[in-house]
């Protein structure tokens, strides 16, 4: 365990770059844009007939709203905040996808490969370390971050609400926040989950890849679709690789409610015990564990090479 | 290495093979190296020996029987590097990491590492702890590579060209250091090298690889002992030759010839003799004709 984390933790140091800094300049850049929005609102910002309405502050704004629908204050102040950082997210799959690329990639190509291997740790270690830590340490890096910017921008927003005279509690919606980033946790748990294969496939990329690796994990997908549509004028590879992606959404939420009218619903739907619905159905479907078979095949794969490589 | 002792050997192989598609890298060897000895492992180019090393390390496959410390290195690499330690040329520590980083990592993973060792050995030398490894001058990383070898507490320390492009002042230390600080009788070393001569004063023994089969294990007393130089005094020529050197040559105009298991005496008659140095062993075996 105590080598375990020790892996962990060199890989995260190893991509700091990635799960750490990156998430941070683009919070930087976020704030950086909502704190210039709210000081130019009713300025540079023109929206519909706001000035008829008498809105020239943002606190004009959240008092309207706040009078207008006091009961979707909260789900809409959640709403807004992730929305706002919603740029921050824009490189995870980014940051993913790399780093699995070049996680047993570049250790060759560096040669220090030599290093890890003369101490006693075994491959198999090794390479579930390698797996693993981009898929957990990213998103929870990435999510701190953001948890942290939600809350720079809350309060700035009451900074803003208590010279300007406008509703600072309703700007902390707590309760919901907080549930808020559980609930996302668990969203990508599931979307991990069925995405594990293709995962394991750039893992496996990286093992045995003598040069670009990039190509490989993009261009043998791509030719396998190719040639499975001109022979046998099917896309099963295609849709099997789309399943994974996300469309496995569309059976899991078949029958959720999406009658949206405002925030709260939006938020019913995402956080309404939607996820534990989809859990039930991905733990009940036959293509899920298919994944996990082809999951453990790739990373069987990877493990094999990593024992030969030098 | 002929010799039978009672502990086991620490490497034991028996018809070591390992071929790459049709190019046999090693055809089938067996040898033996005992506890306690300084191994050098002299080959030329493509001759074998680092094929030979990745197998007793784990890192490639093979055929045949090997046992190292009584393990299989190919199954085994993960439980077998708690007790060996290797130097796989130069710049292989990750150059991301700092100095600082990579103590705590080996710190964390490695059981007979001693963190406190490592920074006295540090502490003697310009190595910034807080700089990444990258920025570190080559002199610099072998001597923290060397620093955390050295504080690993392993019964066998393989180590393959671990001074290819140092500067010579670099090297010295190197052997030096291992030498005073590190080796005693419990463990064993072997070396890989072409500074042949930077080397022979610190082996017990020597095994000469050439095209995958090794073709000579001696020990160093012994080996030395065989082959004598002479510089053969003008008008002894008919004389020397008579006696069958195993190879001739001229230097400052005057012959000289290597012979092989010849009486001191009678050759210093010939001429002035010397001890051959272990890189004209070498190359006095692999040319002449084996007597």
């Amino acid at each position: 365990m105590r080598t375990f984390s020790a892996l962990v933790k060199r890989e995260a140091l190893d991509g700091k770059n990635g799960y750490f800094y990156v998430p941070l300049i683009l919070t930087g850049i976020t704030l950086a844009l909502v704190i210039l929005s709210t000081l130019g609102l009713g300025n540079t910002f023109y929206l519909g007939n706001m000035e008829n309405e008498g809105i020239h502050s943002l606190a004009d704004a959240m008092n309207m709203a706040a009078e207008e629908d006091p009961q979707e204050m909260p789900a809409g102040m959640t709403l807004l905040y992730w929305m706002t950082t919603g740029l921050s997210w824009i490189a995870f799959p980014f940051v993913i996808f790399f780093s699995l690329l070049g996680a047993l990639y570049e250790e060759r190509r560096d040669r220090s490969i030599l290093f890890w291997k003369s101490m006693p740790v075994s491959d198999w270690q090794e390479v579930l370390a390698k797996f693993f830590t981009p898929l957990i340490i990213a998103p929870l890096a990435f999510l701190g971050i953001v948890i942290a910017a939600q809350i720079t921008i809350a309060l700035y927003f009451s900074v803003l609400m208590l010279v300007q005279g406008g509703p600072a509690a309703a700007l902390w919606p707590l309760g919901l926040m907080i549930s808020s980033w559980f609930s996302f946790l668990v969203h990508y748990l599931l979307w991990m989950l069925w995405a594990l294969p293709l995962l394991a496939w750039l893992l496996f990329v990286s093992s045995f890849a003598a040069r670009m690796p990039f190509l490989w994990a993009i261009l043998v997908p791509v030719v396998l679709v190719v040639v499975e549509g001109m022979f046998f004028n099917s896309n099963q590879i295609g849709s099997w690789i789309g399943l994974h992606m996300g469309a496995w959404q569309d059976g899991a939420y078949m029958s959720a409610n999406y009658d949206i009218d405002g925030p709260r619903d939006i938020l019913k739907v995402v956080m309404g015990g939607i996820q534990w619905q989809g859990l039930t159905y991905t733990l009940a479907n036959l293509h899920f564990w298919f994944g996990l078979l082809v999951t453990g095949g790739f990373i069987a794969g990877a493990i094999h090479m990593r024992k030969r490589a030098v | 290495m002929a010799e039978t002792q009672e502990a086991p050997p620490v490497i034991r192989a028996r018809n070591l093979s390992k071929s790459f598609g049709k190019f046999h890298a090693l055809k089938g060897v067996n040898f033996d190296i005992p506890l306690g000895r300084i191994v050098g492992v002299i080959g030329a180019n493509g001759a074998g020996k680092t094929t030979l090393l990745n197998a007793v390390l784990g890192l490639s496959s093979y055929k045949g029987e090997l046992s190292v410390l009584g393990l299989n290195p190919a199954r085994q690499r993960g439980a077998l590097m708690k007790d060996i330690c290797f130097i796989s040329d130069i710049a292989t520590l990750p150059k991301w990491m700092t100095v600082k980083e990579v103590l705590e990592f080996v710190q964390s993973v490695h059981p007979r590492f001693s963190h406190e060792k490592a920074l006295t050995f540090l502490a003697r030398t310009k190595v910034p702890m807080a700089r990444k490894i990258r920025a570190l001058s080559k002199g610099m990383i072998v001597q923290l590579h060397l620093a955390i070898v050295m504080s690993i507490d392993a019964k066998l320390l393989v180590l393959d060209e671990p001074t290819l492009g140092l500067d010579i002042i670099f090297r010295k230390q190197f052997y030096q250091s291992l030498m005073e600080e590190y080796f005693d009788e419990s463990r064993t070393i072997i070396i890989t090298t072409h500074q042949v001569g930077e080397i022979e004063h610190i082996l017990t023994d020597v095994m000469f690889i050439k095209d995958g089969e090794i073709f000579l294990e001696a020990n160093m007393d012994t080996l030395t002992q065989q082959f004598t130089e002479v510089m053969v005094t003008p008008g002894k020529e008919q004389e020397a030759l008579a006696l069958g050197p195993i190879s001739k040559g001229t230097t400052f105009g005057k012959t000289t010839c290597v012979y092989k298991n010849k009486d001191r005496e009678t050759l210093a008659k010939l001429g002035e003799t010397r001890r051959l140095g272990l890189a004209d062993i070498f190359v006095a075996t692999m040319t002449g004709d084996e007597q």
